[in-house]
């Protein structure tokens, strides 16, 4: 018997299978996902509707927000207030936003409520009453939201580094809620066209998760049943590429620290190098002992933590070093992330491999342990255009990763005379140090 | 066949005490294959002394910097290369210690967690607590000071509760009481407040009761400690917890101005409420649930959509246990506004409230949307656990989770009136201005 100081062993799991969605089709071309999970007592609800922003005028981006934001002020049902009030007393609670590739909406309800909060749902994609003065309330709103935005350092660097990864010639460059000199152009008319267009059945796809009945498609087809196809569209997505390496020093006058974004426009889930790219990223700046958290954080106490970020989109993505020094260590940071970066100089070992599919893989059934967690992860996987599958797949495909594959990818995807800088902060105390370390940054207000 | 009804649900809750005090309580679910371990110490913010500010916070970093038979920053990655999720919080009220596993590696992970609880305090460094000093310095400014209203909180606890009362302080402490953290001062701390007697530790996953306890007596068995502890018996008794200090709500409205770098004008509002899971608390709870929170709530409605004079509007109570809680109102005004007609207008409601308390539809709603938040509280193995541990370690009595919705239904309209008119009026509030800086206001 082992001592009572002796490591225990630990059993290795078998690979989890995550239970696929039960599917209906209705005749309007309006898809069903059902996920039944005992013991979830809170079903989770989401409606993807296949409206990517890259469809918006260019003059008035932020319409499709706009849109998805006074869908909950009103329906011809229940007018104004009405609405919100007949949804709450379910216990219900709307969520969801106008992302790139999708608008959604979202709902969380007690499963004993759910008939009605589907039908409350489907009230408020068919129906609503985008009255004019909601709509100019949302637009005052969003400016003012775009005003908070651009206060935060970290979500000012998130900005900055999208747009020094994307040309502007694409959407995803910019904030998906539009900029004030769009947002402010939004008319009333330009909402209702955009909800005549691209709230329709066909394309929209509606998840549901929770501890369900076998009622439930018959609910979902009572209510989106008789949803009528309008006139045929045509939906294009985008398929950004890669901007050349930009360096950019936003100064924040007085800041207390400085916010970092060092990378590149990254991949999408279907590049046969995602697997890779998961695990790499893991080593990398996942694990709390990765390299990035490693050294910046653990041994020079640096950072509150030092990550590699991997964000998908439906096609393309962004990766990128993310985190927040104090000011006197920035231009070492970063410097040294870059070093770390350069894996062809310090290949991936078979045990952080091993630790990334490991984790990846032990942590899934927790993650889609709850209706919220299924519906989300479906939400994003059909939003970007991906089967629900997917899961299934490249739990397996992360087995196949080796330390080779991994370490060709990021050599691939970020060579270290080829990323982009992004640092918020006191541009007074950080351009000479940056520049001293060998970055030419340009400084933006 | 039917959906189920919220009235039958119910978790399972199965208790046993250790001789050395530690209380264990285990929740099978075997839904998912799982398991949620949860560490609650009785020891947070509140028990920090003059000059200490923090340490609480940093001393929870320190448990990860190493013991015995694990080297420093261990715990985490190597829980984490077996499919754990791993961290750990400081509160007011607690420090907790988490982690949520495939059931293979629970045996590793409680005895990770019993041997950092049996040998920390002889294996800290002087750099480790450097290291880590620097880390939380950079966690305070990453998430407080470098964003705008981020001080809000700390400016907030201060006004309602005096600097000198175990709630006027935030968990994150200030940079000078950090600078003072020794060694020493750390090993003293955690023998003080990290003992399996003044510990809850919960199991929540895919395992039998029966192979819990055995595991957990097995990793923590030989962690000395003091006497066994009843469930019931609270922590009166420990000589380092404070005394239940209750204050009376304020009088005199204590405010603070501040101008700032924000990007509106925002106006904060505080009371002092009864401690958390007591019909008065819960009370206020409701009540400031129909004042502030969600689409139908009057401050959204008059501020943001009637009257138009706020970005955002909303009311919450932090539950906290040692007297007192703490009652919350936030406005944002629109850019480039003074700030004054929000504050006004939010002012005007809290007065109404006040007066008459919010009508039967409002209660009702307020209580369902409760319902809701405390299903999706327990939905999740890891949160479940954390609810278990809190009810165990405050209330002593874990089983209360499944009365809770009961608790809260049984509220009625008259004590939500009389709890507004007790706690909530307006001038037994404190209030936080922040307007914009002059050359900031522009645009």
């Amino acid at each position: 018997m082992r001592k009572a100081d002796q490591r225990p062993p630990v059993k290795a799991a078998p690979l989890w299978h995550f239970p696929e969605p039960a599917k209906l089709w209705l005749d309007n071309g309006f898809e069903v996902l059902a996920n039944h999970r005992p013991g979830q007592y809170v079903a989770s609800i989401a409606i993807v509707l296949d409206a990517p922003l890259s469809e918006e005028p260019a003059e008035i981006e932020g319409v499709a927000t706009i849109t998805q934001r006074c869908l909950d002020e009103g329906t011809r049902t229940h007018p104004g207030a009405g609405f919100a009030e007949a949804l709450e007393d379910i216990g219900a609670i709307l969520g969801g936003s106008a992302g790139y590739s999708a608008s959604e909406l979202s709902c969380d309800v007690p499963v004993s409520r759910l008939p009605q909060a589907l039908r409350l749902l489907a009230e408020a994609v068919r129906e609503p009453e985008l009255r004019p003065d909601d709509i100019q309330r949302h637009q005052t709103l969003r400016l003012a939201e775009i005003e908070n935005t651009l206060a935060n350092s970290t979500q000012r660097a998130q900005l900055a580094f999208r747009a020094a990864c994307v040309p502007g010639r694409f959407r995803s460059a910019r904030m998906a809620g539009g900029q004030a000199a769009t947002v402010s152009q939004v008319t009333v008319d330009d909402v209702a066209a955009f909800h005549r267009r691209y709230y329709r059945p066909d394309g929209t796809t509606l998840i549901v998760s929770g501890d369900l009945t076998k009622a439930v498609f018959r609910e979902a087809e009572a209510v989106f049943g008789d949803w009528d196809v309008p006139a045929p569209n045509t939906v294009r997505h985008q398929s950004p590429v890669s901007r050349r390496p930009h360096c950019w020093l936003i100064d924040r006058p007085g800041a207390v620290q400085a916010d970092v974004r060092l990378g590149t426009f990254g991949i999408d889930r279907g590049d046969p190098r995602w697997a890779d790219v998961q695990v790499a990223t893991y080593a990398l700046g996942g694990a709390f002992l990765s390299r990035l958290n490693r050294e910046l954080r653990e041994e020079l106490g640096y950072t509150y933590g030092a990550h590699l970020v991997n964000t998908p989109m439906r096609d393309g993505g962004l990766i990128s070093v993310q985190g927040s020094f104090r000011t006197e260590v920035v231009a070492d940071a970063v410097s040294r992330a870059r070093d770390l970066l350069n894996v062809a100089n310090r290949p991936f070992t078979s045990t952080e491999v091993a630790d990334a599919v490991a984790y990846a893989n032990g942590v899934s059934p927790l993650r889609y342990s709850t209706a919220q967690g299924v519906t989300d992860r479906i939400a994003t996987l059909v939003a970007d255009g991906v089967n629900p599958d997917f899961v299934n797949t490249n739990a397996l495909a992360l087995t196949r990763v080796t330390p080779e594959s991994a370490t060709q990818a990021i050599t691939e995807l970020l060579p270290p005379d080829q990323l982009s800088l992004v640092v918020v902060g006191d541009a007074a105390q950080l351009a000479e140090p940056l520049r001293d370390a060998g970055w030419t940054m340009s400084v933006k207000p | 066949m039917e959906y189920v009804p919220e009235s039958v649900i119910a978790y399972p809750i199965h208790t046993r005490s250790l001789p050395n005090g530690l209380r264990v309580v285990v929740s099978p679910d075997h839904s998912v294959p799982a398991v949620a371990v949860n560490l609650w110490y009785d020891v947070g913010s509140r028990n920090e002394r003059p000059g200490e500010r923090g340490w609480a916070h940093l001393f929870e970093h320190l448990m990860f910097s190493g013991s015995e038979h694990v080297a420093s920053g261990e715990h985490l990655n190597a829980l984490q290369a077996v499919g754990g999720i791993v961290n750990a919080t400081t509160w007011f009220d607690r420090t907790n210690y988490f982690e949520t596993l495939p059931v293979g590696a629970l045996e590793l992970a409680l005895w990770m967690e019993a041997d950092r609880l049996a040998t920390l305090p002889d294996h800290l460094t002087e750099a480790a607590v450097d290291t880590q000093r620097e880390v939380v310095k950079e966690e305070k400014r990453q998430r407080y000071d470098n964003v705008p209203y981020g001080d809000a909180m700390e400016h907030l606890v201060e006004l309602a509760f005096g600097p000198e009362h175990p709630y006027g302080h935030t968990t994150i402490g200030s940079m000078a009481d950090l600078d003072g953290a020794t060694v020493a001062g750390a090993a003293s701390f955690f023998r003080t407040h990290y003992r399996p007697d003044n510990a809850v530790l919960t199991l929540v996953g895919d395992i039998t009761p029966k192979e819990a306890f055995k595991k957990a007596e097995r990793a923590f068995g030989k962690v000395p400690g003091g006497a066994a502890r009843t469930f019931g018996a609270l922590n009166s008794s420990r000589p380092s917890s404070p005394a239940n200090p209750s204050v009376p709500p304020l009088a005199g409205t204590p405010t603070r101005k501040l101008s700032g770098r924000v990007p509106a004008a925002a106006t904060y509002f505080a009371w002092r409420l009864p401690p958390r899971d007591t019909p008065a608390f819960d009370a206020c709870d409701l009540a400031l649930a129909a004042l502030g929170a969600g689409q139908t709530s009057r401050l959204h409605q008059r501020l943001v959509r009637e009257q138009q004079v706020a970005a955002g509007a909303g009311a919450s109570a932090l539950p906290l246990i040692a007297g007192n809680s703490l009652g919350l109102v936030q406005v944002r005004s629109l850019p480039g506004d003074g700030g004054a007609a929000a504050a006004a207008a939010a002012l005007a409601e809290v007065e109404r409230l006040a007066e008459t308390g919010p009508t039967q539809a409002e209660l009702d709603r307020a209580k369902i949307q409760f319902e809701r938040e405390w299903l999706t509280q327990l939905s999740r193995f890891d949160a479940r656990a954390d609810t278990i541990s809190a009810f165990a370690v405050l209330h002593g009595d874990p089983e209360r989770i499944n009365r809770r919705l009961d608790e809260v239904r049984s509220i009625n309209l008259d004590d939500v009136a009389r709890a507004c008119a007790t706690y909530l009026q307006p001038a037994q509030r404190a209030q936080l201005d922040y307007s914009q800086e002059a050359d900031h206001a522009e645009g």
